[in-house]
């Protein structure tokens, strides 16, 4: 099996090598290619890396040809990949260091913003702040006891090892895996839709974000604790619950808080983000005023987010440092 | 009718490790029995097996009378309350009080809505202080398990277990992580439990010493069968070479 799989990643690997060549090929002659060509091609070279017993893929699984790095062939190909992506990558991501050094006069309106801040502004931008930090706290404490319930059936050690037992592991895993693979501005978009623009929608979606995140770290807790006390209380003919109770919560009410904090810090940084397509809050007020180009109102604000987010991540991070003592 | 029957009882694990095979053994109200063996030979296994702790693969457990192995959920937490078991590692909540550790001894007994706030309940409180009073404890029992000795946290687990008012304590190697006074002073609680309560005992040891100062038989264990039994005086040194290995010479504690 695992030389099916080296066959595939030489295949692939030489795809990719030839695919760059013909890539860098074309920036300078003008000529389209077929696919084919260039499979079959990969497949050929693949087929004499087989014979040679020298390849990336039989490299990766170990079969090592015993040569040193320099010497061997999948070494050399290693090589020449890294230098291919890097040459590629410098063309597609359209670098130019030039502009970087000439364009520096235009952002001289957003530097003297942040340099005078707009005071007249603040109460109206303390108050979008106070919004912010109001609905990344809500989103976190409504996320709260979903993720609490959730984290017990995601825990490979409580959840009993049947059918139903492994199902909903597996339900309650995938699903906090899909929730928190969505960004939380689409869940924004989504419920700006859903609910209308304003923090109302910010919140939903710091929640649901919220929601998928604490669960995971929750149950991946339960699954650290010592199992000794556990034992010891099945042992005393405790019934399931009872066993939750006394040799599980005990163990995990400090670290749950902290990670609740924790996830408290990082919302009010995502809702600065969430803000932006709608989520209320200071984001969106940062939103309008930089569309307007009003640079020091911008400048108002990144202060006030900078302030805010130092003296948060400096408090949770005291309080979480005491929590873990406990 | 025996106290305990065990007959013809095998493990074997998912893997394919056999940690016992065929084990035929029975234990009357009131002995203390010792069990011995090298690690791996099945003593903690079969321990285990006694309250199902593991779920053992063939054989009968007869305890008074109950059969273990098909007990049902409800009977089986029934069972298990009679069996108080101790452990190497202590197996309490490192960060609850030493009163609340004892508590959860009797939560066997308890319904659901009344496990919530046991420290309410003053009779039960004052059954943990009791208990804690037995083991020497009485003046720790506000402090957090972590902050005591590991002869003092062993000391607050047979404390849990007499929260069970059990008639049978399984220990499994309850002294192992302890240093020697500590040990003999801990293998003390439970001979006077065994003699005073008339708790029978099924501990396994390491040390010979303890096994002859303490136990009223001994069962040694060797990859999963049990290859003597008798007297803890009848084991002279080819015993014990034969329980041990060849190479195995008694080193004396206490």
């Amino acid at each position: 099996m695992k030389r099916i799989y080296a066959v595939l990643i030489d295949i692939l690997a030489f795809g990719y090598i030839l695919g760059s060549i013909v890539f860098l090929l074309q920036q300078i002659f003008d000529f389209s290619l077929q696919l084919l060509p260039l499979i079959l091609l990969s497949l050929i070279l693949t087929l004499i890396c087989l014979f040679l017993e020298d390849s990336l893929g039989l490299l990766i699984f170990g079969f090592s040809a015993g040569k040193k790095y320099w010497h061997s062939f999948s070494g050399w190909l290693i090589t020449v990949m890294l230098i291919l992506t890097f040459i590629c990558g410098w063309i597609i991501v359209e670098i130019n260091p030039l502009y970087f050094f000439e364009g520096i006069n235009n952002t001289r309106g957003i530097l003297q913003g942040l340099f005078s801040p707009n005071f007249q502004n603040l109460l109206p931008m303390l108050s979008a702040l106070a919004e912010t930090i109001y609905l990344a706290l809500l989103a976190t404490i409504f996320a709260l006891p979903f993720a609490f319930a959730f984290s017990f059936l995601a825990a490979r050690n409580l959840m009993p090892n049947t059918f139903w037992g492994n199902s909903i592991y597996i339900f309650i895993r995938t699903l906090a895996t899909f929730f928190r693979s969505v960004e939380a501005i689409i869940w924004a978009i989504i419920f700006c839709v859903w609910v209308g623009i304003g923090p109302f929608a910010g919140m939903l979606a710091l929640m649901i974000h919220s929601i998928a995140s604490l669960t995971k770290l929750f149950s991946e807790q339960i699954e650290n604790i010592d199992q000794g006390p556990v034992e010891a209380i099945t042992g005393t003919g405790a019934s399931t619950l009872q066993i939750w109770l006394y040799a599980v919560i005990p163990q995990i009410v400090s670290p749950f808080l902290a990670f609740t904090i924790y996830r408290w810090d990082i919302n009010v940084r995502m809702a600065t983000i969430v803000g932006f397509v709608g989520g209320g809050g200071i984001g969106l007020a940062l939103q309008q005023e930089q569309q307007m180009l009003r640079w020091h109102n911008v400048g108002l604000i990144i202060w006030l987010i900078a302030i805010t987010i130092w003296i948060m991540d400096m408090v949770s991070g005291k309080v979480r440092a005491r929590l873990m003592e406990l | 009718m025996e106290f305990i029957k065990i007959s013809n009882l095998h493990k074997t694990y998912p893997g394919g490790i056999k940690a016992l095979k065929g084990i035929d053994l029975e234990v009357k109200q009131g002995e203390f029995l010792i069990l011995l063996g090298l690690s791996g030979s099945g003593k903690s296994t079969l321990l285990r097996c006694l309250n199902r702790l593991i779920p053992s693969t063939q054989g009968s457990i007869i305890f008074q009378g109950k059969e273990v192995t098909t007990a049902s959920q409800v009977n089986l937490r029934g069972i298990r309350r009679q069996i108080g078991m101790i452990y190497q590692q202590f197996n309490l909540v490192k960060n609850l009080s030493a009163l609340t550790n004892v508590i959860s001894g009797y939560l066997g007994y308890l319904s659901l809505s009344k496990s919530l706030y046991p420290l309410l309940d003053k009779e039960l409180v004052n059954k943990a202080q009791k208990n804690l009073k037995r083991v020497g404890l009485e003046q720790m029992a506000e402090k957090k398990v972590r902050n005591l000795s590991g002869g003092q946290q062993q000391r607050v687990a047979i404390a849990r277990t007499l929260m069970q008012d059990p008639q049978l304590i399984l220990a499994d190697e309850p002294v192992a992580s302890l240093d020697p006074a500590t040990a003999d002073s801990v293998m003390r609680y439970l001979g006077e439990l065994n003699r005073n309560d008339g708790i029978t005992i099924i501990c396994s040891l390491h040390f010979l010493s303890l096994a002859r100062k303490y136990g009223s038989r001994v069962i040694a264990l060797k990859d999963g069968n049990i290859v003597f039994s008798g007297s803890p005086s009848e084991i002279d040194p080819n015993r014990f070479r034969e329980i041990y290995g060849e190479d195995a010479e008694e080193v004396d504690i206490v």
